[in-house]
């Protein structure tokens, strides 16, 4: 790359665009969540780490929503990763209008999330909704629960909806890893007789690896970003039970104080930049290999 | 593309027909297909852009709305074009006002664009507006002489109402609770009367053998029996974030019969929420009423909007309403009547008094509003003495309102209620005590919180103390040094 055919002003533009855009609000954010800024003075002053000390301090609830944000990245990785993978293998082929259920299975992806909300609050509902009466005409009373007000089940209902909304999307790209992989492979297996999970084990899910990273690395990503799906479902309720960073950088703001807002999400960066840095490491490593 | 051949052709015809000076009519051609093209370009433009718009922008629908009324309005020369846009929390605009808002379109051609928000999200939407500068020219707000400040920031987002005909005539108490630094800045058309209470359904008592409860051993005994019998003694919609929390401070007559002068000291900052037994106290009855199950066990999804359909169906027996409850449910369910419901004072540390609470939904004017004349004329049409009763008479949630000469509509079981418990009242602790009315919800979530266990009272306490304290300081008040 020493050959340079366009001189370094060309992009002078796009990477003024760049900083005046992204990088300065950026440093911006991580320099307010060093002050006291809030909705009731105008003036901003310098505070030094208190609002850091605020978030970590053992009298706030803080920890506890990113520990939920945590619990909900790996849970919703874990599970979306493998319903994905499984819905992927399901229409890949030898099934019967396979584009139809292809589509089918992605269209909750593009359901605008506020959309899913109000269906999935009508079906959670514990008098009418529509999980509750199956389970009674089942005879399964004892099953029925209050899916998005009981303590044990909201967060439970939240990663539900979620992966529900999720892995087709995940699906459509460990799809095409699949379908990728060249046919070849399999029919030497099928010569050795491998059976279908030898193949699945020492074919498929190697060969998809590079796909299972960017499935994983965007999980990761939108899992610790997650809000709207909480907000849309409960709010952080019952009471805090399913507060996650972004609803209480949101109630932050509601209550004006920005500071404590902006803190929060600095934090929030600090974790998505170590772990995006190992993650992206970790994928070039296995490109490199590969 | 059609019209763009039809050109075409027409044109070669007339090059054909001419049969003289090919060059310059090709020439001629090249520039007509070239005025079609562009012309066919410009009207496909302008047409996807149509078509899209509403699909791109389903949050915008109602500007768009505002923008067809204003084009049709223009048509009549006489009247103005304008459309005030209306921001308010739901449940704060009747319906009878909706119906004022088209006469006064039809006098004035001023359009309100009514843009309603959930109960739950309201402040968020409105602080987010007045932010971005984005502010409506008239939003609601909860007034309270201590809040229009830290809550609205009225000296900025607001219009100075004070030299306004209908400040004369509204009652002072009501003045009183919009006003800011001596300054009237909002205009509040409610019912006096309307303090929250609990509403019974009679029939069930009386089946039952119940009587009323003058005590809060004797509610948890009437609760028990409701309960026993399969019926869910209170319908409580926790849910809308903000109901439950009605349980708290509208006990402040009760509070200030126990503990006389609390309310002047955690003004003044000489005590504290969590220092305050009484207030652990009732915080700790309402616990009771949950863990005992007497809210049922739907209450966490349960919605205030859904009150009159559930009190009517018979599966609940007592909720926190207004006196206007009865009427509502008379108009809303079929079947229903009024007379079979019938009222008491939330009865949580025996309270036997009456909540009188002046604060209320009111409406302000942006300061930044470019139609601030209009919106004044439209605050000026609504309360002219004949809308005022218009509104009082269509709407079942009100009795009387805050003007004189209106001609209020009592029953004889309000009258009754009223002259049982209206000796001993007091106001109520979001408007008697500071810097409690800005942090409703987020008591409420407190609430929720120790409804399901998570924290106890005293947290909920300290969780106050805490928000009170946070917020005097950033407002510099001399007492929070």
């Amino acid at each position: 790359m020493t050959r340079k055919i366009y001189p370094f002003y060309f992009i002078a533009i796009a990477l003024g665009i760049y900083i005046i855009f992204t990088v300065v609000p950026s440093l911006m954010g991580i320099y307010l969540s060093f002050t006291d800024w809030n909705s009731y003075s105008r003036e901003v002053h310098f505070i030094g780490l208190d609002n850091f000390k605020t978030i970590f301090s053992s009298n706030e609830n803080y920890m506890h929503g990113i520990n939920n944000t945590v619990i909900f990245t790996i849970s919703t990785i874990v599970l979306k990763t493998m319903i994905g993978l499984l819905l992927a293998i399901l229409v890949n082929k030898g099934i019967r209008l396979k584009n139809f259920h292809r589509v089918i299975l992605f269209l909750p992806a593009i359901i605008p999330m506020l959309v899913v909300g109000i269906i999935f609050k009508s079906i959670f509902n514990p008098e009418y909704g529509l999980i509750n009466e199956v389970l009674r005409a089942l005879g399964l009373n004892q099953w029925t629960q209050h899916w998005l007000t009981d303590v044990n089940w909201a967060f439970k209902s939240i990663i539900a909806v979620d992966v529900w909304k999720g892995a087709g999307y995940i699906m459509v790209i460990l799809l095409a890893g699949i379908q990728a992989i060249s046919h070849s492979y399999y029919e030497a297996a099928d010569i050795d007789g491998a059976g279908a999970w030898k193949k699945f084990r020492f074919i498929t899910v190697p060969l998809l690896m590079p796909a299972l990273m960017v499935t994983t690395v965007l999980n990761l990503l939108y899992g610790l970003k997650i809000f709207d799906t909480v907000y849309v479902l409960t709010n952080g309720g019952p009471g805090y039970a399913t507060d996650v960073v972004y609803t209480q950088v949101f109630s932050q703001f509601t209550l004006g104080s920005y500071g404590v807002g902006t803190a929060l999400i600095t934090v929030l960066f600090l974790i998505m930049t170590i772990l995006g840095y190992f993650a992206i490491k970790l994928m070039s490593r296995e490109e490199q290999n590969g | 593309m059609r019209a763009l051949y039809y050109n075409e052709t027409v044109s070669f015809e007339c090059v054909y027909k001419m049969k003289r000076g090919i060059k310059s009519m090709k020439k001629l051609l090249s520039i007509l297909l070239g005025l079609v093209l562009v012309g066919t370009m410009l009207s496909a433009c302008g047409n996807s852009g149509n078509n899209n718009s509403p699909q791109a922008s389903e949050g915008t629908a109602p500007s768009q709305e505002s923008a067809q009324a204003s084009e049709t309005e223009s048509a009549t020369p006489e009247k103005k074009d304008v459309t005030l846009s209306y921001l308010a929390s739901q449940d704060w605009i009747k319906d009878p006002e909706m119906k004022l808002a088209e006469k006064f379109e039809e006098q004035t051609g001023i359009h309100i664009d009514y843009q309603i928000v959930p109960a739950d999200q309201y402040l968020n939407v409105l602080k987010a507006k007045m932010a971005a500068g984005e502010a409506p020219d008239i939003f609601g707000g909860q007034s309270g002489k201590f809040d229009l400040g830290p809550l609205y920031d009225v000296e900025n987002n607001a219009a100075d109402l004070t030299n306004e005909e209908w400040v004369k005539r509204e009652d002072p108490l009501f003045v009183e609770q919009s006003t800011w630094k001596s300054k009237v800045y909002g205009l509040t058309i409610w019912d006096p009367s309307s303090s929250w209470v609990i509403v019974y359904n009679k029939k069930i008592f009386e089946q039952l053998g119940l009587s009323v409860p003058t005590s809060y051993e004797e509610f948890l005994k009437v609760s028990e029996a409701i309960k026993a019998s399969g019926v869910t003694p209170i319908y409580e919609p926790v849910s809308d974030g903000w109901h439950h929390v009605l349980w708290f401070p509208e006990l402040g007559v009760r509070y200030e019969e126990l503990a006389p002068g609390l309310a002047d000291k955690l003004n003044n900052n000489q005590e504290t929420f969590a220092n305050a037994s009484v207030l652990e106290q009732s915080l700790t009855q309402f616990n009771e009423l949950a863990q005992k199950g007497y809210f049922g066990e739907n209450a966490f999804s349960n919605t205030y909007a859904d009150t009159e359909k559930n009190m009517a169906s018979g599966k609940y027996a007592m909720t926190v309403y207004g006196i206007g409850l009865p009427a509502q449910i008379e108009n809303a369910v079929p079947g229903s009547s009024a007379s079979d419901y019938g009222f008491f004072p939330i009865p949580l540390l025996d309270n036997q008094g009456l909540n009188i609470s002046p604060g209320a939904p009111s409406k302000f004017i942006s300061s930044n509003s470019k139609h601030m004349d209009e919106a004044k004329q439209y605050f000026d049409f609504l309360t002219q003495p004949d809308n005022l009763q218009y509104l009082l008479d269509n709407e079942a949630k009100f009795t009387t309102l805050n003007f004189p000469g209106v001609k209020a509509k009592f029953t004889a079981e309000q009258n009754a209620f009223f002259e049982t418990y209206g000796k001993k009242s007091g106001t109520v602790y979001q408007t008697a005590v500071n810097y409690l009315n800005p942090q409703w919800m987020d008591i409420g979530k407190d609430m929720a919180a120790m409804m399901s266990k998570q924290i106890s009272p005293k947290d909920i306490l300290k969780n106050i103390d805490k928000r009170r304290g946070q917020q005097a300081k950033t407002a510099k008040d001399p007492n929070w040094k």
